[in-house]
């Protein structure tokens, strides 16, 4: 399961691919991205570490954390809604604009709304990853059992 | 009373808040989190009955209210739109859900709770809660999919095969079901341009007649499917049996009657007519509905095996009052949809007694099968006095809620001429009265077979009072609606003025596009490109 080629891809690739999903995170709200498919990207890259270092790996260093971790996109899903009341109405979203060497920043409730939506994404998506992997890995240990008795039986 | 449009967005927003703040505790040790999360959705239920009791008064007696999310300009936003027959399915849900709550911290064993029982309740409710709530036909598809994987959740946690195998069923069956539902919204935005379900409304009257067909014929067989109506019925017998007794009592109280309040709604707003040029048809289904539930439940052997096919059979009913909903009659356009109103809260009050009633004798005995069971009525008196009850309010008996909903509907269909169905649905009543005698009889009557399970697990010492209680105050409130029938018909009349009130309700999402919309007629939406003048007013 450990192969070295698909190690060294991984300690490359994770890191760029988790840059990759926060770019495409910033750039949602007016351009193609957003939280979901950041959310998609990130448990992508998180894969990458499951075929490399097998799903027990990284079930330990990830596994306890998914769960409250979508729970904690729901909670700030609803937040930014809730903070829509401030606003006017509920949903009602609020920017906040200022800026940095003249370059105009935004910050508002849509992005808390869609972080917490990468959230959801991320939890969810690994959760049922890690799940599909361990099915495969224990097929695969039960298929290479079933080939060695094969073998013995043969020989 | 006035309320600020606001609240309405709280039936949502307060199970997805407190469900979300259940999951972020996860890690904690067990005990702890189970104790916190118990809290949360007791809390969260319990805040979600009053908003929906304020909802339903105010609705009652201030007209119906409409809401745009995030104050977007409809029809662009999610609107939301109540009326009284919103504020009485909202209020309904809320009740079920309190008094289900206590059975299942009586009930619920420690593997289930701790897979995140309760939690997903809370899901639940907001799937329907959503769904009651949306004036939007794709957030409506979405609200399905929400309840649809939550229920899913509920039905096949334990993991047992039986509930695996039942939940297979059942998610393939309403995904088809959803899938519908996706069709016809995404026709009517082909050819209506809008999602918005007034502003469908609107234009639905100058669309030709293949495309109120296709819509009206999809969300027939979408919502068909949802509420278990006769072709479609098949996931719910094969599923409502599998999980935890209080779980299936959740889901007769909301997941069918969902799809049954969704036919209220979308028929008489988008298209009232079609009620009655498809009123054979509709009748048709209705009578086989009743006609094949009944029989069905005659050849099952355990106690929410024979119950499931009840549901079906009384969902007949339910279709039998919409059916006549739009025809001349003596007591009046809209009376038949007021009786289906009063039906469907009869019998979500109902058919939950029975399943908890009926639940409980399952877990303490530690079967649900009939032949197995028997003389439980000198052991449990109290029990078997108000399982009697519930099962003769199903039957219609007098003074029950069955009663009254089930004359009214009859004379309602005998004064629209409608002879055949309302014969049907005497001769489908009089089946069911004797499935139910059998019933009470094999559980309750005779000798007893086996003595109850010694509890392995005594989680409350007052377990006993948290099974019966919820059931003897839904038969109170049977009985209640039986002997005090004309509040709540009048209520139910409300209801149902305001949901065939076409006007009202696109007056109440956006009164200045009605008015731009009633005058200009647009000749061929599904060809033209061009925006049309509402929109262009919209921006």
């Amino acid at each position: 399961m450990t192969e070295i080629y698909l190690r060294l891809v991984d300690k490359i690739l994770t890191p760029i691919i988790i840059l990759i999903a926060i770019f495409l995170f910033l750039r949602g709200h007016d351009l193609p991205g957003g939280g979901f498919i950041a959310g998609l990207v990130a448990a992508s890259a998180i894969e990458l570490t499951i075929l490399a270092r097998g799903a027990e790996a990284t079930r330990d260093r990830y596994g306890p954390w998914l769960i409250p971790l979508a729970g904690l996109g729901l909670v700030a899903a609803a937040t930014a809604a809730l903070l829509g009341l401030y606003g006017g109405g509920f949903f009602r979203s609020i920017w906040l604009e200022f800026y940095v060497f003249d370059d105009k920043l935004k910050f508002g409730t849509p992005q808390l709304f869609d972080l917490g939506v990468m959230f959801v994404v991320i939890g969810m998506a690994l959760t049922y990853l890690l799940r599909l992997s361990e099915a495969a890995e224990a097929t695969a240990v039960k298929q290479a059992a079933l080939e060695e008795r094969v073998e013995e039986s043969r020989l | 009373m006035s309320l600020h449009p606001t609240i309405l967005s709280l039936p949502v927003a307060i199970p997805l808040l407190f469900g979300a703040l259940g999951m972020l505790i996860q890690s904690l040790p067990l005990a702890r989190r189970l104790q916190i999360q118990q809290t949360l959705v007791g809390i969260a239920i319990g805040a979600n009955l009053v908003v929906a009791v304020i909802l339903l008064v105010s609705a009652l007696t201030g007209g119906p209210v409409a809401y745009q999310m995030g104050l977007w300009v409809p029809p662009f936003g999610i609107t939301v739109y109540l009326d009284a027959m919103t504020g009485i399915m909202l209020t309904m849900v809320g009740l079920l859900s309190v008094l289900i709550y206590p059975f299942a911290l009586a009930t619920i064993d420690a593997e289930r709770a701790r897979l995140g029982f309760f939690p997903m309740m809370l899901f639940l409710l907001m799937g329907a809660n959503g769904a009651f709530i949306t004036g939007d036909l794709f957030n409506l598809y979405v609200f399905y999919e929400v309840l649809l994987m939550a229920s899913f959740v509920l039905l096949t946690i334990g993991g047992t095969p039986s509930q695996i195998n039942g939940g297979i069923r059942y998610v393939v069956l309403n995904l088809m079901g959803s899938m519908m539902l996706l069709l016809g919204a995404g026709i009517a935005y082909g050819t209506l341009g809008t999602l918005n379900m007034a502003h469908i409304a609107v234009r639905m009257a100058d669309a030709p007649y293949p495309v109120q067909a296709m819509i009206g014929g999809l969300l027939l067989i979408a919502f068909g499917a949802k509420a278990a109506l006769f072709p479609v019925f098949f996931w719910l017998p094969s599923s409502y049996h599998t999980p935890h007794p209080a779980v299936t009592a959740l889901f007769s109280g909301v997941l069918t009657k969902v799809g049954m309040y969704s036919m209220f709604r979308v028929f008489p707003l988008f298209f009232p007519w079609l009620l009655n040029s498809w009123q054979p048809l509709l009748m048709t289904i209705a009578g086989l509905t009743m006609v094949i539930g009944v029989l069905g439940a005659f050849a099952q052997p355990t106690i929410r095996r024979l119950l499931s096919f009840h549901i079906i059979s009384q969902i007949g009913y339910m279709l039998m009052g919409l059916a006549v909903a739009m025809t001349p009659n003596p007591y009046g356009i809209g009376f038949g949809l007021a009786l289906a109103i009063l039906f469907l809260v009869h019998n979500q009050i109902v058919k939950t007694a029975l399943l908890l009633g009926g639940g409980a004798v399952e877990l303490e005995m530690g079967t649900g099968k009939l032949n197995e069971l028997g003389g439980l009525v000198k052991l449990r008196p109290v029990q078997a006095t108000i399982f009697f009850i519930a099962a003769f309010a199903l039957a219609g008996f007098p003074p029950t809620s069955g009663f009254i909903g089930k004359l009214g509907l009859l004379e309602v269909t005998f004064s629209s001429g409608q002879w055949v169905i309302a014969g049907v649905s005497v001769f489908v009543s009089l089946l069911t009265t004797m499935s139910m005698i059998r019933l009470w009889q094999y559980i309750f009557w005779g000798k007893p077979h086996r003595q109850p399970l010694t509890p392995r697990r005594q989680a409350h010492s007052n377990q006993a009072l948290m099974t019966t209680a919820p059931v003897v105050i839904l038969v109170v409130l049977s009985l209640l609606i039986g002997v005090v029938a004309q509040p709540m018909l009048d209520v139910a009349q409300t209801a149902a003025n305001q949901a065939i009130d076409r006007a009202a309700y696109v007056k109440a999402v956006n009164p200045e596009l009605t008015e731009q919309d009633l005058r200009i007629a647009p000749p061929d939406l599904h060809l033209s490109n061009t925006p049309h003048p509402a929109q262009v007013a919209g921006r």
